[in-house]
């Protein structure tokens, strides 16, 4: 009753922001082409565990294609073998997302964060293998797992509809940010944040650093796998190509370039991201070129991201503007 | 089930081949993160230049080990102009920072390969078709000179780092940077030096494995895990750890694949989760003190 | 050796670790041939001092001259190239390399070769000179950094907290040193031994948070229970 109340008093606090966002969301959803925005919504919501990662808990994981993979390679054998509701298929991709990281997190918690950067690439890497390669007969190798036509409509929301389908994304992407904003106010968030800055202190004081990291990491991936189950529902189709470690870099630019930590970080990024994308691959068509140069950029100049680093350029420019004014006016 | 003993020999030639050209990769990784604390993915960039100018310079002169020599100098040319722009920058910052960074000249420099090069893959002609009979095995003479690269290049080092005293600075450094200077030593140049020996190295691998495999831009991250997963289970820092651990890793993946082909690329990454979880700093990994 | 100035000359030394400010205005001067002690809390500032004095911090304003030439600026390699070494408190010798070899570093970076003088002050490293540093006790590691930081006849040594830890007898016999080493080099100490601060320095400073806050170089000042109130 007390954790509800607060939660409705905690709410109320930011939903300003969170309604803000929305409706620019919701503008933005009306104006813009349908399947550009449905791919920075569910791209956002795949950025937002791995935010959570970098931004509370200071682990670094190329690997999140890994999780993604899971989430819609779950959510793809449903539809493809068993049934056709796709609101089940969503609930099978984030169930076996949450199984999967409960597997490997003990594994992986325990590790120094450089040694978790590294390792989760592997992850992705070999299950890169397994989908392609070694799973051939469930999996469908290269040729992937087409299910478009098989979904059946659902109500209210019909999620085999790309415009309805948004409106759905929109909703996912606002309540795991919600989610993780909620997480932040906890004593569970500060308890993240405190591993991060100094895991022994944490120890210390009687909070076990394993437990923490763990179960931040499967709300991280959990969270991902979610984002993967929406991609294959979105698409009707999935193939080793999503779990492709060669993208293993995407999530990690994406929570960079919005900035780490924030909350908006991961729509802001997304947005960017999917934009320069768009533009840059026509334009140009070299990719790689850019997008690693892009983030050399960043890591040199802008670590704090866009959300981070603008307001202050800004700030810097407009005191450099009104100096020289100023000195004109002398 | 019974092995063919023939197919066994030439497998544990195969394994020891693939071993070394993991372990050339793999130590400038692992010594780049002793001395310097950074990962550096962008190895596997100079792994994939030193392929294609050995491929371009074998095409153009007809002289494939010229080639593996201007693979092995462009590799370190490459990575002397990456210290000097950028890793400069950011070697007091956290291990992780360095790990995006070099991701991102990993890709970068994919696409300028692919600006150069064009996506086509390229052939590499092996220089020597001979073949070495042991015990009634036909083994490529190829694969046994991959093998007494790697063991040279072992040789060397151990040489420079015991022998030397720049080697001897660079030891001394990656237990403790500080004091090193402190004694009036440039560590700078140390850095330097390391990256750019390293990035040699990562060159010469892709020079002698050219002529094996194609050669293509995405050819250092089909790399990337296994060289990962060797510097991983020989522990980050440590030469003996590394070498065992390509050691190792060469013979699973090829043993492996005489047994059940599509396991063995899956074996070594389940061989890492067994060590990470008796030793989360792999085999011989140095216990790193915060700087 | 340009004589002019004294050995070091630290004038409104200001330094901060990112936000939190640690030394407040420090002035210090050592003379040639002069021991130099630091006194004062944990945290009050001394190790900051030498480490911003040998170039591993930033100050963020004030002086530091040796001889006349400016060490502020300078990357902690040179500052020990020209002559001013820092010994830390840490004893961390380079555990895997042998004493040779660590002695051949410090002869590496200041190309003397010359070895005897130094190692005529601590005949206890001859007999071990192929043993890793790290299978050695913490006396004669602290031995060991000392002789190393000696190689190249630095003009000032400045050693932090030398006799922290040790057994009586190595701090007794590292007093008699550290009184030969200032026949030729001046020394700035940090020290908690109030005792053997009395028995050999010239000038006392003490520090207390992040300035100093008294400085004793009459012999007849200097005595334990005027120096206690400061720890």
């Amino acid at each position: 009753m007390t954790a509800a109340k607060s939660l409705a008093s905690r709410a109320l606090s930011w939903w300003w922001g969170i309604a803000a966002t929305l409706l620019a969301t919701s503008l933005c959803a009306v104006l813009l082409p349908t399947p550009f925005m449905n791919e920075v919504m569910i791209f956002a919501i795949y950025v937002s565990g791995c935010n959570f990662l970098i931004g509370r808990l200071g682990f670094i994981s190329f690997g999140q294609p890994a999780y993604l993979a899971i989430g819609a390679y779950c959510t793809a054998f449903y539809l493809f073998y068993v049934g056709t509701n796709p609101l089940v298929g969503l609930g099978v991709g984030v169930l076996g997302g949450l199984l999967g990281a409960i597997i490997i997190g003990p594994f992986f918690v325990r590790l120094r964060s450089d040694y978790f950067a590294m390792v989760n690439l592997a992850l992705a890497v070999v299950l890169f293998y397994v989908t392609q390669k070694l799973l051939v007969s469930i999996t469908g190798g290269d040729n992937g797992l087409w299910f478009l036509t098989q979904m059946q409509s659902t109500p209210l929301l019909d999620l085999t509809a790309p415009a309805q389908f948004l409106w759905f994304a929109i909703i996912v992407a606002t309540a795991v940010t919600v989610m993780f904003k909620y997480l932040d106010g906890t004593i569970f968030g500060a308890c993240c944040l405190a591993s991060r800055l100094n895991e022994d202190k944490l120890q210390f004081i009687g909070y076990d650093n394993f437990k923490i990291r763990l179960v931040a990491f499967i709300i991280a991936n959990t969270v991902t796998a979610l984002a993967g189950a929406m991609y294959a529902i979105y698409f009707g189709f999935v193939s080793p190509e999503m779990g492709s470690p060669s993208r293993a870099a995407e999530p990690v630019i994406v929570t960079l370039l919005g900035g780490v930590g924030t909350l908006a970080g991961p729509l802001i990024g997304a947005f960017a991201y999917t934009g320069m994308k768009d533009v840059i691959s026509n334009l140009i068509g070299n990719w790689e070129l850019f997008i690693g140069f892009l983030l050399v950029f960043i890591m040199l100049v802008a670590d704090q991201g866009i959300w981070g680093t603008l307001p202050p350029a800004a700030r810097a420019l407009l005191v450099h503007l009104r100096r020289a004014a100023g000195r004109a006016r002398n | 089930m019974s092995l063919d003993p023939r197919l066994v020999m030439s497998s544990v030639i195969f394994g020891l081949s693939i071993g070394g050209i993991y372990f050339l990769l793999a130590i400038g990784l692992s010594l780049c993160f002793g001395l310097m604390r950074i990962i550096s993915l962008d190895q596997l960039l100079y792994y994939s230049i030193g392929a294609f100018v050995t491929y371009s310079v074998g095409v153009a002169t007809g002289q494939f080990w010229l080639g593996v020599a201007a693979g092995a100098a462009a590799g370190g040319l490459a990575s002397l102009a990456v210290e000097r722009l950028i890793f400069r920058r950011i070697y007091a910052r956290d291990p992780t920072f360095s790990m995006i960074t070099s991701f991102g000249l990993l890709f970068g420099g994919i696409g300028i390969i692919k600006f150069v090069w064009g996506v086509v893959p390229r052939p590499v002609e092996v220089p020597t078709l001979a073949q070495f009979d042991v015990l009634g095995t036909q083994i490529p003479v190829y694969r046994l000179i991959i093998v007494g690269i790697a063991v040279v290049v072992y040789a060397l080092i151990w040489a420079f780092l015991h022998r030397t005293i720049v080697g001897k600075a660079i030891r001394a450094a990656i237990e403790n940077v500080e004091h090193v200077e402190g004694l009036g030593i440039n560590v700078g140049r140390l850095f330097t030096l390391t990256f750019v020996i390293a990035g040699a190295l990562s060159g010469l691998a892709g020079g002698v494995y050219a002529p094996l495999i194609l050669v293509d831009p995405m050819m250092g991250l089909e790399m990337l895990a296994f060289v990962f997963m060797v510097v991983i289970i020989g522990g980050l820092g440590s030469i003996k750890g590394t070498a065992i651990s390509a050691l190792i890793i060469g013979q699973v993946v090829s043993l492996g694949s005489l047994i059940y082909a599509p396991a063995a690329q899956m074996a070594p990454f389940v061989i890492m989760l067994a060590i990470l979880l008796i030793r989360p700093t792999g085999l011989f990994g140095v216990a790193l003190t915060r700087r | 050796m340009p004589a002019d100035g004294p050995v070091l000359d630290v004038a409104g030394l200001n330094a901060a670790y990112g936000e939190a400010k640690v030394l407040f205005g420090i002035d210090l001067c050592v003379a040639p041939r002069q021991i130099v002690a630091c006194i004062g809390r944990n945290g009050a500032g001394k190790t900051t001092l030498l480490r911003c004095i040998c170039g591993f911090v930033k100050p963020l304003s004030g002086v530091v001259r040796s001889h006349g030439s400016d060490l502020i600026g300078l990357a902690p390699y040179d500052v020990a190239k020209s002559g001013v070494k820092y010994v830390p408190q840490d004893k961390k010798v380079f555990y895997d390399l042998t004493v040779r070899e660590n002695l051949e570093l410090g002869s590496y970076a200041s190309g003397d070769r010359n070895w005897e003088p130094a190692l005529n002050y601590f005949p206890k490293l001859k007999v071990h000179m192929d043993r890793k540093a790290g299978y050695m006790s913490g006396g004669e590691r602290q031995m060991l950094m000392i002789a190393r930081a000696l190689l190249g006849n630095p003009r000032l040594l400045l050693i932090d907290e030398p006799t922290e830890g040790l057994a009586p007898g190595i701090v007794s016999h590292l007093r008699e040193v550290f009184t030969d080493i200032a026949r030729k080099t001046s020394l700035v100490i940090v020290e908690q031994n109030l005792p053997l601060v009395c028995a050999i320095a010239d000038v006392v400073y003490a520090i207390r948070d992040g300035r100093v806050a008294a400085m004793f170089s009459q012999r007849s000042e200097m005595s334990f229970q005027t120096f206690e109130k400061f720890l």
